[in-house]
């Protein structure tokens, strides 16, 4: 309690230097620095009311002067919030102008609305699966190409001698692949590095991430994924296609491209952040449901991200979107794969059938499976902390677009190198012996027929072919003919097959040697590759990673138990493992669970993937987030979780809240206002509307008042002109989504003198709540009903203070109670 | 491998085979005796002695007829007859399998014979009114649940099917194709070659045989990208590369540790280097901080610390 009373002398020292002026800007760094700030001395951590343990008066007089000077800066980390964030408006702009096109809109006219919202839910599926498709063929393809290059190099030379010539052509193939996947990111598109699902999560949230759903951004992706895959890094193509179909969905649903600067005229009333927020939570679980072939676990994937905005209509819309992108990957696949309308080979990873009875489980497996869940938490938890560590150094010191592009390369190339040592010591040769099915010529696996040395080659999949016969051809390096070293296609193949390798291939195909060193290696590579400056997903490498690991618990599990060879079928455990894995990773539940069942196409699994996805997210919560939330802290995004943070209701509206605020006038002098949106060092977005004295009677926002101007919408020249066209809301709509800086509209200097009437444009019932209001309510508010400006007032209806989404995302529950992060700029 | 799991369900083929043969026309008895058969516990032992059970089987003959079916329900002579020449297809052919078991001729050998038994099956099975106007395809193939002479020609189908031997016959089972010809020849040409040098030293072999070896392996993954393989060109195939490897040790040796390590050690040191330079060269990003601005009376302040206290 003391530390609070210190708290309160400070603060009303500072309420004495500080001058609140009428216009002040909400956020005001350089110009007025706060004396509560000067707590947070040295570290970035200021901590409310808990556990200060600062000798306050000693650090306010030291610092005092130094504050006053140029703004202070603080290395990245975590605890901070960006100031180029902005919030959606996912709360609707009920003002005149909306009221009366609701008026004039038929009961036809709501209807075909209703259907079109079907048809961009159908399109955004389609396209999804077009791009999904369109990555595998691409993904196929040209490694196809490079394995062939590296292929005939390296028979070459395991005859005449000269192999680490060709370790140095695959690694210099790889890496200028990579280069150039991550040029295009690092210099054209950065915010496409990555999987896309941190900012995706961001963006259901109501956090506008610059640049996330352009189509700009959507071709970088695509072709950044298809170069770092083909480029060998330990990656998988599969998060991204939640991005993808994430931008797919944002631009179907607006009906043109502002890049392209094409205006389809339709679909022009899905042209505002809430109808955009509904069809990309619809495109996001396309694109899971294209990536895994789970359109259940896409739909639950979009619930579970964007939880606090729902309702039934829109679950079936988006089940209907995620259905359609799977079976249009599916149909073109087939095409692809010369077997036309076989519609029953979803998803761009498959894990193959379990069904066989060597895979059934039994009661007693159940406490195995937890403790595999506990160790893929554990796992997780360190991956999670070292690629935290390793994103950290790179925020700070490796954030030059040529550097990224470097490290990029570096990895590429050190990746190469590693498997091909991996490859050329070992001396694990086995027979070859894999082959397809006919009854299932696209699946890749399933039975053994025991011809030693036969390799079968699929009619119906030349790629395969090529792949597989590439992988015989270089581990057969040393081993005798006939032979394969199972080293190589652990390593050799894509991340996918090789998954699926390791789920069916017949117990005593690997020696725990070699997966155990597999894992490893895997482990480290894949960890150091996610954060890099090219587009990947971290899906395969981990199901990857934990499939070795569950692979040797089930081979020495069959050899410590006597009976075990019976029922520890290693494919068995090499699915739980991959579940424990990339549960202790990303740390998804419900949806995680669904997606894992429906891609492995077996229900019994059920049970036992969600406990071991329980357990693994309970052990790895204890000592690290998971990977995406860690990713989402690092971009200092103002990220609103469930809930408020626990112990946080003595917190009133009153200390959230900014203040004072911008306010203006319902009829407001034009140089007024583009003053205020001119002035750089706020960037404010929502101003109340005030009748004198200081009463609130709306709210209006930026975007709007930058369409005004650029209309003129003033009274005098309403006066003046009486045909003057009345501003719509379509006006509104064509300005959406890229309203123009306020720098580009030249107001002259007699139309600064001019008044303009925002008593049509304002938002005439915004959202208030008294000063008592305690933190978790404001949160409550926030989060249900997606808000962006919450306009606190007293008991006059008097503006006092203005709540936005930093205000809120500020207070997070550390180590050492209530923590608040600071603002930063960019 | 398989071939030698398999081997003791072939012999069970063959044993029905023999029953049925001996009982044409008495679907009882034939089962019965199969069923008997199969209990044996020596199977391959059982192959020599089965024409010691001929006897028997004839014997249960006689009996059989005493209890047979009315005129009406029991099959045409027709239908029979074609069973009968099913069964003795059925022989030839599992007997040709089973000489070609070891190492793999089922295509060269048994084609002709497959070739045959199909045809008898196709009779059977067909929809086509035989003399008489009857159809053999529900008599014969869909009387009961057993299905019996469906079940021992899909399983026939199946060997042949999983052997791939289409790849390796003309249409028509007429004959063998060129390319399996040609690979034949080619591969006798290397065994050759191995045969002359077998005595000697097999460095010497490792050196003379070498070319003719690389032909075939390069004639072989020629064929694997074609899809001109059977079972008997990939047993040949690894056979010969077996005793490349593993008889004869003319592998690859590892001879160039030294550079490969030298190169790899070398990459592995770049990153290191990377993120030294890095960490000292470029410099550190800072974030400037902004201090919002709040409301913080004294009043509001002291009623909290009034509630909390």
């Amino acid at each position: 309690m003391a530390n609070i009373a210190k708290k309160v002398s400070w603060s009303s020292r500072a309420e004495e230097s500080g001058v609140a002026g009428e216009r002040t800007p909400l956020f005001n760094g350089s110009e007025q620095p706060r004396l509560s700030r000067q707590l947070s001395g040295g570290g970035s951590v200021f901590q409310i009311g808990r556990l200060s343990t600062v000798d306050l008066e000693e650090e306010i007089t030291s610092d005092e002067d130094s504050q006053r000077g140029r703004p202070k800066e603080i290395p990245h980390n975590e605890k901070l919030l960006s100031l180029k964030y902005e919030s959606l408006d996912y709360d609707n702009i009920e003002n005149q102008l909306f009221l009366e096109e609701e008026r004039r809109m038929s009961y036809m006219g709501f209807r075909c609305l209703e259907i079109s919202r079907w048809v961009v839910c159908g399109l955004i599926g389609f396209l999804t699966g077009l791009i999904a498709c369109f990555i595998d063929i691409a993904v196929e393809e040209l490694a196809g190409i490079k394995y062939q290059v590296v292929k005939q190099n390296i028979e070459k030379f395991t005859e005449v001698g000269g192999l680490s010539i060709s370790l140095i052509l695959w690694a210099v193939l790889n890496s200028s692949i990579v280069m150039l996947g991550a040029i295009i990111v690092a210099f054209f598109e950065p915010i496409a590095a990555g999987s896309g699902i941190p900012q995706i999560k961001c963006y259901l949230n109501g956090v506008k991430i610059p640049r996330v759903v352009r189509l700009k951004t959507l071709v970088v992706k695509v072709c950044g994924v298809i170069c770092s895959v083909v480029g060998g890094l330990a990656v998988g193509k599969e998060g991204p296609m939640i991005h993808s179909g994430a931008v797919v969905a944002a631009g179907v649903s607006q009906g043109r491209s502002t890049s392209l600067k094409r205006d389809f005229k339709i679909f022009e009333y899905f042209r505002r952040d809430t109808e955009k927020r509904d069809f990309v939570s619809a495109g996001a679980a396309a694109g899971v449901s294209a990536a895994f072939g789970a359109p259940v676990g896409g739909v639950l994937f979009a619930l579970e991200e964007g939880a606090s905005f729902w309702n039934q209509m829109l679950t079936w819309r988006i089940f209907f979107a995620s259905m359609i992108s799977t079976f249009t990957l599916n149909f073109f696949l087939s095409i692809y794969h010369k077997n036309p309308g076989d519609l029953s080979n979803p998803g761009l990873i498959n894990f193959g059938r379990f069904e066989s009875d060597s895979v059934a489980y039994n009661l007693y497996e159940i406490p195995l499976f937890i403790m595999m869940g506990a160790i893929g938490g554990l796992l997780g938890a360190l991956f999670n902390l070292l690629n935290y560590w390793l994103t950290i150094f790179r925020i700070r010191y490796v954030h030059r677009p040529c550097l990224q592009v470097m490290e990029a390369m570096l990895v590429a190339a050190v990746t190469a190198t590693v498997s091909f040592t991996m490859i050329y010591f070992s001396n694990d040769c086995q027979p070859l012996g894999p082959e397809h099915t006919e009854e299932y010529p696209l699946q890749v696996h399933t039975q053994y027929t025991q011809h030693e040395g036969r390799l079968f080659v699929s009619p119906l999949l030349p790629l395969v072919e090529l792949l597989l016969s590439f992988s015989v051809s270089l581990s057969q390096l040393f081993c005798a003919d006939g032979e394969y070293n199972s080293m190589a296609t652990a390593f050799f193949n894509t991340p996918e097959r090789s998954v699926r390798s390791l789920f069916h291939n017949q117990p005593g195909t690997y020696n725990p040697l070699t997966l155990g060193l597999f894992t490893l290696t895997y482990f480290f590579l894949a960890c150091w590759t996610y954060g890099l400056a090219v587009s990947a997903g971290v899906f395969i490498p981990s199901l990857l990673i934990g499939a070795a690991w569950g692979r040797l618990f089930g081979i020495l599990l069959a050899s410590i138990t006597s009976s075990g060879s019976i029922w520890a079928d290693p494919g068995k455990y090499a699915l739980i493992g991959a579940a424990a894995q990339l549960g202790g990773i990303v740390r998804m539940t419900l949806s995680l669970t669904v997606i894992m069942v429906e891609a492995t196409g077996n229900v019994t699994y059920g049970l036992p993937i969600m406990l071991v996805l329980m357990t693994a997210k309970i052990v790895g919560d204890y000592f690290v987030e998971g990977l995406y939330d860690i990713h989402i802290k690092l971009q200092s995004v103002p990220f609103l979780h469930l809930e408020a943070p626990a112990t946080s209701h003595w917190l009133t509206a009153r200390e959230v809240m900014g203040s004072p605020v911008t306010c203006l006038n319902r009829i407001e002098k034009v140089g007024t206002i583009v003053d205020i949106l001119s002035n750089t060092s706020t960037n404010h977005n929502g101003f109340p509307v005030v009748v004198q004295p200081a009463k609130l009677c709306g709210l209006i926002l930026r975007s709007q008042l930058i369409v005004l101007l650029k209309h003129k919408v003033f009274v005098e020249l309403a006066r003046s002109r009486l045909t003057q066209r009345k501003l719509q809301l379509k006006d509104f709509r064509d300005a959406y989504p890229r309203f123009p800086p306020i720098q580009s509209i030249h107001v002259s200097q007699d139309e600064r003198e001019c008044m303009m009437d925002l008593t049509e444009f304002m938002n005439a019932t915004p959202y208030t709540v008294p000063q008592e209001t305690s933190l978790p309510r404001v949160f409550k508010l926030f989060r249900a009903l997606g808000l962006r400006h919450l306009v606190v007032v007293d008991d006059e209806n008097r503006v006092v203070g203005l709540v936005t989404r930093k205000d809120l995302a500020r207070y997070h529950l550390g180590k050492h109670g209530l923590e608040e992060l600071q603002v930063a700029q960019t | 491998m398989s071939l030698y799991k398999n081997s003791p369900f072939l012999v069970l083929l063959v044993l029905s085979t023999y029953a049925l043969a001996s009982s044409v026309g008495v679907n009882l008895t034939a089962s019965d005796s199969a069923d008997r058969l199969s209990l044996s516990p020596a199977a391959p032992a059982v192959v020599v002695d089965s024409p010691v059970f001929k006897p028997g089987v004839d014997s249960l003959f006689s009996l059989n007829l005493l209890s047979s079916f009315p005129e009406d329900l029991e099959i045409s002579d027709y239908c029979s007859d074609l069973l009968h020449i099913f069964g003795q297809r059925y022989v030839a052919y599992v007997n040709c399998l089973v000489t070609a078991a070891r190492p793999v001729k089922v295509c060269q050998n048994c084609f002709s014979t497959y070739g045959s038994l199909m045809n008898i099956y196709n009779n059977i099975s067909s929809d086509e009114m035989g003399p008489g106007n009857v159809s053999c395809r529900d008599s014969l193939l869909r009387s009961d649940h057993l299905m019996l002479v469906y079940l021992l020609y899909s399983n026939m189908e199946d060997i042949w099917t999983k052997s791939s031997c289409v790849n390796c016959i003309t249409k028509g089972f007429q004959s063998l194709t060129n390319d399996t010809l040609y690979f034949i020849s080619t591969l006798n040409q290397t065994l050759t070659c191995f045969e002359k040098y077998q005595q000697g030293n097999h460095t010497e072999l490792c050196k003379d045989c070498k070319n003719a070896y690389r032909d075939l392996n390069e004639l072989y993954s020629r064929m694997e990208t074609n899809l001109t393989m059977c079972i008997d060109i990939e047993d040949s195939m690894n056979m010969t590369r077996r005793l490349w490897s593993k008889n004869f040790n003319c592998s690859f040796p590892r001879e160039e540790t030294v550079p490969v390590i030298a190169v790899s050690s070398f990459m592995l040191f770049l990153p290191i280097i990377f993120y030294l330079s890095s960490f000292l060269h470029s410099e550190q990003k800072k974030r400037k901080l902004i201090h919002p601005k709040r409301a913080k009376s004294y009043t509001t302040l002291m009623n909290i610390q009034d509630k909390l206290s």
